[in-house]
């Protein structure tokens, strides 16, 4: 018996009954859709945290931290949490650094007149723009020569400047008070990425020269070293022998660490929490599947029940058992391929829509659409087998009398 | 064509068994039309279904063109059906939910022909009887005289050499009844061997030769072939 007559046949059948095909493969449709949606999710969230990190680093840059500021544990002898004037000396030295600076950074409080706000406080060199990847708007960013000068100016972020002043525009040239001393507002920063954190922990933000930082906050820990290298150099081997000098200098072969290694870590932890994180949720959504194939049986056990007088019909006219086994097989598997195709376009337009109407980002992969389809057909096939079974072992004379 | 030897069926019912064919010894030879006649639940229906190979002998043996039935397996015993043996019902038991034309199509289709050669075949078999008109046509847009030509032409689909009729004219009016009867009477003299079941003396008289069956037994044969 040729497929396609074999094909038309399961057609017929199915469109005999299409509200129940319809209910029928909707959990297999569900479950296809919610796996694809929610991997998408998954795999989206997933990039978007891996580019806030990759975006940390910035490309003719070579971040060096005190290792017990990303990596902290137990107090130890000799550790080391704030880079001194001689580390930045002996980082100057090296053939192919261009400059150093430092960047340090934590919490005060910005007041202007009656208002105050809790704000981060970030110090840095006159391209801390490019570190903390924000643009000044309006006004003008802080100069080489406000870091030499230790000069009481500041840059002040969007949310900030409409918290203390109302505008944008207001903002500059007014002088807030930081931490009790006067600082003057020269810029207004926007963020030029999308910060996923910032979405969770507010954006208000103060960045000042980093010697002027030091200046009001001389308690504060310098806690990054910014090596500008010359072009052409090799980051990743300069960055190894800054580090080998600063740990001689520091009698600590654990002192310091350069973050690009730091952050790649970062990135695999992430990966794999989400990963993890989809697959459990994926598992979830896979049991719709199983719910749905149950379906599946139990609509094509009825189907067997109903057209008992069809199948002794076709065994009068010659039928073998194989030719009704793969009938009604190729009907379960017809239900749940339509579902899993009807599934696949509704968990990629879900993902797109969740991308058009929220912030969350989403990635449809090409992985998840072909599990969901491997599955549907595999659902197909193992929950038709025990009914077009069962229709293929009635005897023909019973399915003929059977009215 | 068919020698069967002191068949016996019987169905268990409740403590004690049920004999529905009790000792059936029956020859038919090619090109026979034979009736077989008898009041309901005298086993003429399960002996026809014992003839048309879709039920088999409790005891007793039946060949069938020289072959032993009971030695077949179920992948023989379906292509035999297929091949060999074309079923009329009394309520036709066409497939609601195809065309006459795949109806006629579907004995074909099971013997694994070529699609263009299955179209053309069951066109020509609908043209014979009279449907060449209908052939797009469900069988709930039919009348019953129309759904019976339907059945008889997919009876004739594979060119069997035997065919098989349970109270073909059953569940039509008795002018219908008599066109339907008159084409087995002309597939008859073509040398189809008919075998039809019938409890109506005038169906009867069509064929050639009349068996009556009563529980279960043969208690008359007459007009038989050579006999």
């Amino acid at each position: 018996m040729n497929i396609g007559e074999m094909l038309a046949s399961a057609w017929d059948s199915l469109s005999a009954n299409k509200l129940r095909a319809f209910l029928t493969m909707l959990g297999i449709l569900i479950g296809v859709a919610s796996i694809i949606a929610i991997v998408a999710i998954g795999q989206g969230g997933k990039s978007a945290i891996i580019d806030v990190i990759e975006s940390q680093r910035a490309q003719q840059t070579v971040e060096i931290l005190p290792k017990e500021v990303v990596q902290p544990g137990l107090p130890q002898p000799g550790q080391v949490l704030s880079f001194s004037d001689e580390d930045f000396f002996i980082a100057r030295q090296f053939h192919g650094v261009a400059d150093v600076s430092y960047t340090l950074s934590g919490q005060g409080n910005v007041a202007f007149r009656d208002k105050a706000v809790n704000t981060s406080i970030e110090g840095g060199p006159n391209d801390l723009n490019d570190l903390a990847n924000f643009d000044v708007v309006t006004g003008r960013m802080f100069t080489s020569i406000d870091v030499l000068a230790h000069r009481r100016v500041g840059v002040v972020s969007h949310s900030l400047a409409q918290k203390l002043f109302g505008n944008d525009a207001s903002a500059i040239g007014q002088v807030v008070k930081v931490g009790g001393q006067p600082v003057q507002v020269v810029g207004v920063a926007v963020s030029n990425q999308f910060n996923l954190l910032a979405t969770f922990f507010g954006s208000d933000y103060l960045y000042m020269p980093a010697t002027t930082c030091k200046d009001l906050f001389p308690w504060w820990n310098i806690s990054e070293m910014d090596v500008l290298v010359t072009p052409g150099t090799d980051k990743a081997d300069l960055a190894r022998r800054i580090v080998t000098a600063l740990n001689i200098h520091a009698h600590n072969a654990d002192a310091f660490i350069d973050s690009s290694g730091f952050l790649v870590g970062i990135e695999k932890t992430v990966g794999t929490v989400t990963s993890i994180l989809t697959l459990v949720i994926g598992a979830v959504a896979g049991i719709a599947l199983i719910v749905g194939g149950v379906g599946v049986m139990n609509i094509m056990l009825v189907s067997v029940t109903e057209r008992t007088e069809e199948i002794g019909i076709r065994m009068s006219l010659g039928a073998t058992r194989a030719a009704i086994l793969v009938q009604f097989l190729l009907e379960s598997v017809m239900i749940t391929v339509m579902g899993g195709a009807i599934g696949i376009l509704l968990g990629i337009s879900a993902s797109w829509l969740i991308h058009w109407f929220t912030p969350l980002p989403s990635v449809v992969s090409w992985q998840a659409v072909v599990i969901g389809f491997f599955f549907s057909v595999v659902i197909g096939v193992l929950c038709g087998l025990y009914p077009a079974n069962k229709a293929s072992k009635l005897n023909p004379i019973d399915a003929l009398r059977y009215e | 064509m068919i020698r069967l030897r002191n068949v016996c069926k019987s169905y268990p019912s409740g403590d004690t068994e049920l004999r529905v064919l009790k000792e059936v010894s029956l020859d038919v030879s090619e090109g026979e039309f034979v009736s077989i006649m008898g009041p309901s639940g005298s086993g003429k229906s399960t002996l026809m279904h014992i003839i048309g190979c879709l039920d088999v002998p409790t005891s007793g043996s039946y060949q069938f063109r020289n072959q032993h039935v009971g030695e077949l397996s179920p992948v023989e015993l379906a292509r035999l059906r297929n091949q060999e043996i074309g079923f009329v019902f009394q309520n036709f038991h066409l497939l609601p939910r195809m065309s006459a034309l795949r109806n006629v199509e579907l004995p074909l289709v099971y013997a694994g022909e070529r699609k263009d050669v299955r179209r053309a075949r069951a066109m020509r078999l609908l043209s014979e009887v009279g449907l060449a008109d209908r052939m797009h046509h469900l069988p709930n847009e039919l009348s019953g005289g129309q759904k019976q030509r339907v059945a008889i032409a997919r009876a004739l689909a594979n060119q069997p050499s035997l065919l098989l009729a349970d109270e073909p004219t059953g569940a039509l009016d008795t002018a219908t009844g008599k066109d339907i009867m008159t084409l087995f009477q002309k597939l008859n003299e073509n040398g189809m061997t008919i075998i039809l079941i019938t409890h109506d003396p005038h169906v009867a008289s069509y064929a050639t030769r009349v068996i009556r069956i009563v529980d279960g037994q043969i208690v008359d044969d007459q007009g038989r072939a050579g006999a």
